[in-house]
């Protein structure tokens, strides 16, 4: 009404090669098509040639691998939080079964890592998600608790029943035949989790599976048990903890009660905060920032966590969206001044 | 007195309210009426200033980036950036659309809450005056506020506003989903508050029909733009609006 002077507004739109690209027909440009990919390529491209560049220094190999096992840990948190809706602390539960029992697979049964891995891996599944059945009824805070509470119960069962190797844990696992097996191996499986959860959340299960975060009750009215579905969702994220659990012991060969530790149920949350909540991507990024960082700081002894510390403080205080969501805000939508 | 000038917001590029310019006087009671999504939730986040704690929630998760401008003026001094719980202190007051009471607090304790900002004393003759104005609720102090009817669930709602002490109380939307016979003691309570307490009140609504007998001067606002406004007489002889947010004639 009265003199308008000129205000301004900061306007965020999305590229046109997003929206091209983005419709059904849009695809006929290799412009278009290496904008979708590029991404992607850069991601893979990246793990695929890590271990190349890192082979001559095999110390560094490992910290590849622990970033992939630390993804694939983060990636099952990230399911399990931001699309089914279960916070769960039980990351180390996941991982500690899988690695036990590839472990008794191997050592007591025999099976070489190419099978006991997979066995492993369904068995621990299945036995994790039988375990967690009772508290899938819970929410929020209280299925976190819950899930806590499963790797420290493990610890002391073993522990107090001297059984499982008891404290000693098992030792003399076999390892796997070559580095680059060793280094492929887990790269290629942390794809198909990345990329297959990806695409499984966005089909019709994955559809249902969100749709029990956001409210359980219309989930129930449409005459869907909310349960089995949970069930289901904690096969898969425990299928991906598992794995880690048992690709991590056949690399170092021997198993112990640390395979329950709390570390590994809290790095994953952190990493997934850092990457970005809810992008599975995300994660993976968090896991490759994060473990490459404790590494360095480890000159810095104990002051290693305070450095650390503020880093993941900083990220939740300034950025709590997360780096994905940041970069793909950038990646895909361009922002200037419009007049109003 | 309270002013809003030339308020516009945006949701990213949408345009949620466009150049809204109201005016509500001391012991007035001002309507404003419009369909869904016209802007008036919107319009009542940016005068309880709500819609600054909105913005930097959207911010902080990487969401919408929600732009304000324009000015709200009360008393005559710019309060355009103080923030929701500042307002409140200098009397602007808002009960929020779909009530958001506490729901497992009891209906005392629901009060109770309000009246934070309250002196005792003050608290407990509010109080007083609610249960006055809502006898409804006399027997409902000690009940969990999550299992009364909508309509009692609105009685604490606007009660729990009144605890607060304010000048101005905004109504987002108080008969939503009531039954006629209880939306009608609802709207009764108003020009109860406004002469009893001299509290000015500004009320939306989508359907004016129950209100419009309450209020002095009324809004009517499509698409985020005020498209008319007028006194209730003026509104009532206009045939247009009358068959759009009247449901006669």
């Amino acid at each position: 009404m009265t003199t308008e002077t000129t205000q301004k507004r900061r306007e965020r739109i999305d590229r046109g090669i997003k929206v091209r690209s983005e419709s059904l027909y849009a695809l006929n440009s290799f412009e278009e098509i290496a904008y979708l990919l590029t991404p992607r390529v850069l991601l893979i491209a990246a793990f695929v040639l890590m271990p190349l560049i890192l082979s001559p220094w095999p110390y560094w190999g490992r910290v590849g691998l622990s970033v992939c096992i630390l993804a694939l840990l983060s990636i099952s948190f990230d399911f399990l939080a931001n699309y089914v809706g279960l916070v769960s602390l039980g990351g180390a539960f996941f991982y500690g079964v899988g690695g036990y029992m590839a472990a008794v697979l191997n050592t007591e049964l025999g099976l070489p890592p190419v099978l006991s891995i997979p066995v492993a891996t369904l068995l621990g599944a299945g036995f994790c998600t039988l375990a967690l059945l009772p508290c899938l009824p819970l929410r929020g805070i209280y299925f976190a608790i819950v899930t806590l509470m499963y790797p420290l119960l493990m610890t002391r069962i073993i522990e107090a029943f001297d059984i499982l190797g008891g404290t000693e844990g098992f030792r003399g696992i076999d390892g796997f035949s070559g580095f680059f097996t060793e280094q492929y191996g887990l790269i290629l499986a942390m794809f198909i989790a990345l990329f297959g959860l990806r695409r499984f959340v966005n089909m019709d299960g994955g559809l249902v599976i969100r749709a029990v975060k956001d409210n359980d009750q219309s989930v129930r009215a449409s005459g869907i048990s909310v349960t089995r579905t949970k069930a289901k969702a904690v096969f898969l994220a425990s299928l991906t903890g598992c794995f880690a659990g048992a690709y991590y012991i056949h690399m170092y060969s021997n198993v112990g009660i640390s395979s329950f530790a709390l570390d590994l149920s809290i790095m994953p949350i952190a990493a997934t905060i850092i990457g970005g909540a809810g992008t599975l991507v995300g994660p993976v990024l968090g896991a490759a920032i994060l473990v490459p960082l404790s590494e360095f700081l480890r000159d810095f002894g104990s002051l290693r966590i305070v450095v650390y510390a503020l880093v993941l403080t900083g990220f939740v205080v300034f950025r709590s969206e997360g780096l994905m969501n940041y970069m793909t805000r950038k990646y895909q939508q361009v922002e200037r001044w419009v007049k109003i | 007195m309270l002013e809003a000038r030339a308020v516009m917001v945006f949701y990213e590029n949408m345009l949620a309210l466009n150049n809204v310019n109201i005016t509500c006087p001391d012991d007035g009671v001002i309507g404003v009426f419009g369909a869904n999504s016209a802007g008036k939730s919107t319009l009542m986040y940016a005068l309880s200033g709500i819609i600054l704690d909105i913005q930097h929630k959207e911010r902080m998760r990487g969401g919408e980036r929600i732009t304000l401008f324009g000015e709200v003026v009360h008393d005559g001094e710019d309060i355009t950036k103080l923030k929701a719980h500042q307002r409140a202190r200098r009397g602007l007051v808002l009960c929020p659309e779909r009530r958001r009471l506490f729901p497992e607090s009891s209906v005392a304790e629901n009060l109770s809450i309000g009246g934070h900002l309250a002196t005792r004393a003050e608290a407990k003759e509010t109080f007083d005056f609610v249960m006055d104005l809502f006898p409804a609720l006399k027997k409902l102090t000690r009940r969990a506020a999550g299992f009364l009817s909508g309509g009692e669930q609105q009685m604490v709602a606007i009660g729990r506003a009144l605890m607060a002490q304010p000048k101005l109380l905004l109504l987002d939307e108080p008969l939503l989903g009531l039954a006629p016979s209880i939306q009608h003691t609802v709207v009764e309570s108003i020009p109860h508050i406004r002469n009893e307490r001299e509290i000015s009140v500004i009320v939306t609504e989508q359907y004016a029909r129950p209100v419009i007998p309450y209020v002095d001067y009324a809004y009517i606002v499509e698409n985020g733009s005020t498209v008319m406004e007028g006194t209730r007489e003026e509104l009532l002889g206009n045939p247009d609006i009358k068959a759009a947010y009247f449901g006669c004639g």
